[in-house]
């Protein structure tokens, strides 16, 4: 019992990470129909900014609403650079080229910041764990589940009261209605993307926390698929879930599954889960049931 | 069914000849004159690196056939083609070491090929197992499915299980001779060389007649429009499952061929970086040409070649900023897809398909 | 372009399309308004460069209604000239890449990992192997004879390395420095039929039998020795210290990366040092080698509670797994394979990775005993960017092997034969007891025989304390068990 509690927690509070980095990828998709999969670099670049700002000397908070803001400029510039071209594109095309993206991010973030691991120093976050009850939970993981949680009601908060959200909101629901009201449907993208970049930039600077900042953290980016997947497609509240979700699943199962298989289930096990849940909820759990041509 | 933009002057008297491979006497020569180079100009002049180049080439090539068939011809996403290639790998291997033929299949050297159609065959009911899901769903979850394939084949199956098998380590290299296919024994570049563009000449002759026939008229109903499809009577989920096992059949015959290229293999060859490169080779290539994935295979291989060698040799020049320059291959490389899909999104194919029309045409080519 | 040509027959007749008309790709059907709209405000170019290029095309263009013409002239004007522009960068490319020049000069190839999976610790190996090869050639080369080292990236993507194998051999090289043990495993069949001298990072036991990999060389011992050596130093030195001495059997469990080759090389053998040594052994834990989260895995462990842990992969997982048993106490001391603990560890778990031991079969990048002042000052010189706290332990592993080469290269040459097998014979296989730097680099004597590739079974253990490397003591693995050493333990 103790230990499912244990992994229990862990899990929620990594898939809190996981699930900041979903919201970005759901974003996109929903306000502009491009499949990302640079997702993991868009991590990275994140983690690498906030990092060569606190080793600046700017407090973590700081260094993070910087990174927010780069994230944005970014955001903005990838996509009228790259993603402009690709109105109107199939489907494959646009995914492709956010592969080719990814190579593009990876190979710049390792000319400026070379590949060695790279630490918080002096460490944000105190290594001994905090104990509830008998749980013992690593600092990390506690506050970075926090920073998520305020940054999902930030995001809520944009998007139900500001001009701009419910503009992207319009926009997300039918395109062609809310264009012919007036809202500009470049703006739109460019401000998924920009948030995209935000929400993964302080997922993996919250991640880099957790072992130092190196290329494979950039690899937790494949794990959104799974996660956007379980949430539904179209749905943001699914996106959090399915984060969670994935997190709790990798937990649990690592924990219990690892008896029966040789190992390695815990990288696998959301994956495969994935494509079971498929067979039975095509659309995920909130995602809208819509015949889709690709 | 005649494609080919006949001159004037040129009757098809017969239906043979109307339905014939080659239909004018200029092809003829010119297919011929092509064969002629690849199976016997190449081997008389090439040295042993281009082999090495030729191999990879062809490698691809039947890598990617598959996912043109999938992507080009059905509609059918997919990113994780590589573990295919990896169930054919190790299907052909363990075939070759674990199994006690008789001694006088080695000896006629009948063991390789026939592990080749088994794999080929293995591969492609695993590969309709994971097509099962695109009975249900489309578009981006199939893409996500194929992922999930490719994951829980390489990085989970064939990692944890397979390649236990016997003991780490030395398990999967495959001893020099054992590899024979009749009396020749295949251990050096020329001989890969050969094998590989037999092979690949047999799938595209397989893959384009299948194109020509039933099936192929509706998988392209299928990628066009599948409800029409549907309604028209063409039983989708039966086309979907049998492209599916086309491709991982092809698949299968690539990897069997991989682990003739290099004795040894491992779950690192086959890593999911491989399918989304093949996908590029298709995209690059043309969609929904077979000529085009000859294209992109060779563009593919030549300038990952040219760049390597470009930034060799400005190392040389600037040694304190190799390292430096090695990620710039990287960034570049992926700026060179993207570039590639914004500014030529149909493919080398297309261009290809430009300039012989223009020569068709002349002089109305405009 | 011939063989473009000649391809297989054209397809149907498709109306020609002109850049405005152009459906996508792989697509059939027309196109939409918004790209017509698109299409409308394309390429007004200016400049005299493009006025200049323009005017050479359109005369060309008048001499030769030909290709240039479809090429030239089926798309807008600023595809044009990012068309022109493309080709010139390629062209200017190809006219770079110049072959080697031909002088009395010995080559060798190197393949390396700088920016894959393993690119943290392969990119300082990188470093390392190229300053030794221009400290070699600053010292006199191979008996007056220069060394050119061509070496490339292959980023942990092993078809590339195969090919990158090919391209070196076709350059002419005589050995190769190889990475990791993807490669060399993968490269081991060839390199046995080429007879190429293929020095690795990998240090795998099953690379020392020569009747199945003989090619196959290094300098340390291999990670079998390694790890029996650390067991036994931990057994010796803190297990007496522990308060349950004397009452029962200590208890050892493996974390490891299972389906990695270098992690689990040398697994079976600690696991049967340890129930010789009278340990009770646990189960093993698979984690990953990029694994971020081990807490189910360090649970798992807690239910057998161990006093001594042996973690196999590299430095990024064993600072998480660490980091995740200080987390939730475990309790017990950690043991690590070579390429898990370097000089990055305390910087990444800090207080977690205290008292953590390591075999250290070369000196520390910060140690300044024997002639590492050579190694320091040559990475200044030649990497002035990266500054020397930067700097980990595998540079001093990469002279290592640079210098056994060197060694080996000079003897062969001296009996006059540099072929493959003549450096293997004459060259690896006549070191005996040969202290590479006299012994400068930390280095135990190296012996190579035609029947045992084993250099050594002399491993010096070191542990972290504080953010230093401490000398523990060492162990002679063949010296205290030498039959079987000889027969038992060899090849695994």
């Amino acid at each position: 019992m103790e230990l499912f509690l244990m992994s229990l927690v862990n899990g929620i509070l990594v898939g809190g990470v996981y699930a900041l980095v979903a919201l970005g990828w759901v974003l996109i998709y929903k306000c502009s129909g491009v499949l990302n999969l640079a997702m993991g670099e868009l991590t990275l670049i994140g983690a690498y900014v906030t990092l060569t700002f606190y080793q600046a000397g700017i407090p973590f908070i700081l260094s993070i609403i910087c990174t927010l803001i780069i994230g944005i400029i970014l955001g903005i510039l990838v996509e009228r650079v790259f993603l402009d071209k690709l109105i109107g594109e199939p489907i494959l095309a646009v995914i492709m080229v956010t592969v080719g993206l990814s190579f593009f991010f990876k190979g710049i973030i390792e000319f400026i910041w070379e590949t060695k691991t790279r630490v918080f120093s002096p460490p944000i976050f105190p290594l001994e764990p905090i104990s509830i009850g008998f749980i013992k939970i690593s600092n990390v993981y506690l506050w970075s589940f926090v920073l998520a949680i305020l940054l999902f009601l930030i995001f809520a908060a944009f998007f139900k009261y500001s001009h701009w959200g419910l503009a992207m909101q319009a926009t997300a629901d039918d395109e062609t209605a809310a264009l012919s009201l007036g809202v500009s449907a470049r703006f739109v993208y460019a401000a998924a993307w920009a948030i995209a970049f935000m929400s993964a930039g302080v997922g993996g600077a919250l991640l880099g926390n957790i072992n130092g900042i190196n290329i494979s953290v950039g690899y937790l980016g494949l794990l959104v698929l799974p996660a956007v997947v379980l949430g539904g497609l179209n749905s943001i509240p699914g996106a959090i879930l399915g984060g969670i979700t994935v997190g709790v699943l990798q937990n649990l199962s690592g924990t219990y599954l690892d008896h029966y298989f040789p190992g390695g289930v815990k990288e696998v096990f959301p994956f495969a889960f994935m494509t079971v849940f498929l067979l039975f909820k095509p659309y995920g759990f909130w995602g809208w049931e819509r015949i889709e041509r690709m | 069914m005649s494609h080919v933009w006949l001159p004037c002057g040129l009757y098809h008297q017969e239906y043979e000849e109307d339905h014939g491979w080659w239909q004018t006497p200029l092809i003829k020569g010119k297919m011929i004159l092509l064969l002629a180079i690849i199976f016997v100009g190449f081997p008389l002049t090439l040295t042993g690196y281009w082999f090495g180049v030729a191999n990879m080439v062809g490698y691809t090539a039947l890598g990617a056939l598959g996912v043109q068939l999938l992507i080009g011809y059905a509609g059918l996403i997919t990113l994780g083609h590589a573990a295919f290639i990896a169930v054919g790998a190790y299907t052909s291997t363990l075939l070759i070491l674990q199994f006690p033929w008789p001694q006088f299949f080695i000896d006629l050297g009948l063991a390789y090929p026939i592990s080749i159609v088994i794999a080929g065959i293995v591969a492609g009911l695993w590969s309709v197992l994971f097509g099962l899901p695109s009975a249900k769903v489309k578009g981006f979850y199939l893409i996500l499915t194929t992922m999930a394939a490719q994951f829980i084949t390489v990085d989970f199956l064939i990692t944890q299980y397979i390649s236990q098998i016997g003991g780490r380590g030395q398990a999967f290299s495959v001893p020099p001779g054992t590899i024979k296919i009749g009396p020749w024994t295949i251990d050096s570049e020329i001989k890969t060389y050969f094998l590989v563009i037999v092979l690949l000449t047999l799938c595209i002759i397989m893959v384009t007649n299948l194109l020509r026939s039933k099936v192929g008229r509706a998988w392209i109903a299928i990628r066009d429009n599948d409800i029409a499809a549907e309604t028209l009577g063409i039983n989708i989920i039966w086309y979907k499952l049998l492209n599916f096992f086309v491709a991982g059949f092809i698949a299968g015959l690539a990897g069997a061929f991989w682990v003739s290229n290099t004795a040894a293999i491992s779950p690192e060859h086959f890593p999911w970086f491989w399918s989304l490169w093949l996908v590029g080779v298709v995209l690059i290539g043309g969609v929904g040409s077979i000529h085009g994935v000859i294209f992109g295979s060779i563009f593919m291989v030549l300038v990952m070649e040219v760049i390597q060698l470009g930034v060799i040799s400005l190392g040389d020049v600037f040694p304190q900023l190799m390292i430096k320059f090695l990620y710039i291959k990287e960034s570049v490389f992926g700026l060179a897809i993207c570039a590639f899909l914004i500014f030529e999104p149909r493919g080398l194919s297309y261009r290809w398909w430009q300039i012989k029309n223009y020569f068709n045409l002349w002089p109305f080519s405009y | 372009m011939a063989i473009l040509l000649l391809t297989t027959p054209t397809p149907a007749y498709r109306p020609r399309s002109r850049a405005i008309n152009r459906p996508r790709a792989g697509q059939a059907g027309s196109p939409s308004p918004i790209d017509r709209e698109r299409e409308r405000g394309r390429g007004r170019g200016r400049g005299k460069f493009k006025k200049g290029v323009m005017h050479v095309i359109r005369w060309w263009e008048k001499r030769n209604q030909s290709v240039t013409a479809l090429i030239f002239y089926s798309t807008s004007y600023r595809r044009r000239t990012m068309r022109i522009k493309f080709f010139t960068i390629i062209l200017t490319l190809l006219i770079f890449s110049t072959s080697s020049i031909f002088a009395q000069e010995i080559k060798i190839g190197g393949l390396t990992d700088c920016t894959g999976a393993t690119s943290d610790v392969g990119k300082d190996y990188a470093l390392g192997l190229a300053e030794a090869f221009n400290y070699v050639n600053d010292t006199g080369g191979i008996n007056g004879k220069k060394i050119k080292y061509t070496w490339f990236d292959y980023g942990y993507r092993i078809p590339e390395a195969i090919t990158k194998y090919n391209f070196l051999k076709r350059m002419g090289v005589i050995a190769v420095e190889g990475w990791g043990t993807g490669d060399t495993e993968a490269l081991s069949p060839t390199v046995f039929k080429d007879k190429m001298p293929y020095v690795s990072a990998s240090f795998s036991a099953h690379l020392t039998n020569p009747t199945k990999t003989a090619y196959n060389l290094f300098f340390a011992p291999d990670y079998s020795t390694q790890g029996r050596a650390v067991l036994t130093t931990w057994f010796e030195t803190r297990w007496p210290k522990h308060k349950d001495y004397g009452k029962r059997k200590p208890r050892f469990a493996c974390v490891y990366a299972f389906p990695s080759p270098y992690a689990s090389a040398p697994i079976k053998a600690i696991k049967d040092h340890a129930t010789m040594l009278g340990f009770e052994v646990g189960d093993d834990q698979d984690v990953a080698l990029t694994s971020m989260d081990t807490k189910s895995q360090i649970m798992g462990l807690q239910k057998f509670k161990p006093d001594v842990c042996w973690h196999g992969n590299t430095t990024m997982c064993v600072s998480a797994t660490v980091r995740d048993a200080y987390a939730l106490g475990l309790g017990a001391d950690w043991l690590v394979n070579y390429w898990g603990e370097d000089e990055n560890l305390p910087k990444l778990a800090g207080k977690a990775a205290e008292g953590a031991m390591v075999a250290g079969p070369a000196y520390f990048f910060a140690d300044d005993r024997g002639k590492m002042k050579l190694v320091h000052d040559y990475a200044a010189k030649y990497n002035p960017g990266i500054p020397a706290k930067d700097r980990i332990k595998f540079t001093v592993t990469a002279w290592a092997n640079v210098l056994l080469l060197r060694e080996a290269l000079t003897r062969a040459d001296k009996a006059g034969d540099l072929t493959g097998e003549g450096i293997l014979k004459k060259g690896f296989e006549t070191l005996k007891d040969y202290v590479i730097l006299d012994g400068g680099l930390g280095t135990s004597p190296v012996t190579f025989t035609s029947t045992d590739h084993r250099t050594t079974g002399i491993v010096p253990v070191y542990e972290l304390r504080g953010e230093k490397f401490n000398y523990v003591k060492t162990i002679d693995v063949k010296a205290r068990w030498p039959e079987k050493w000889a027969k038992e333990w060899f090849g695994w």
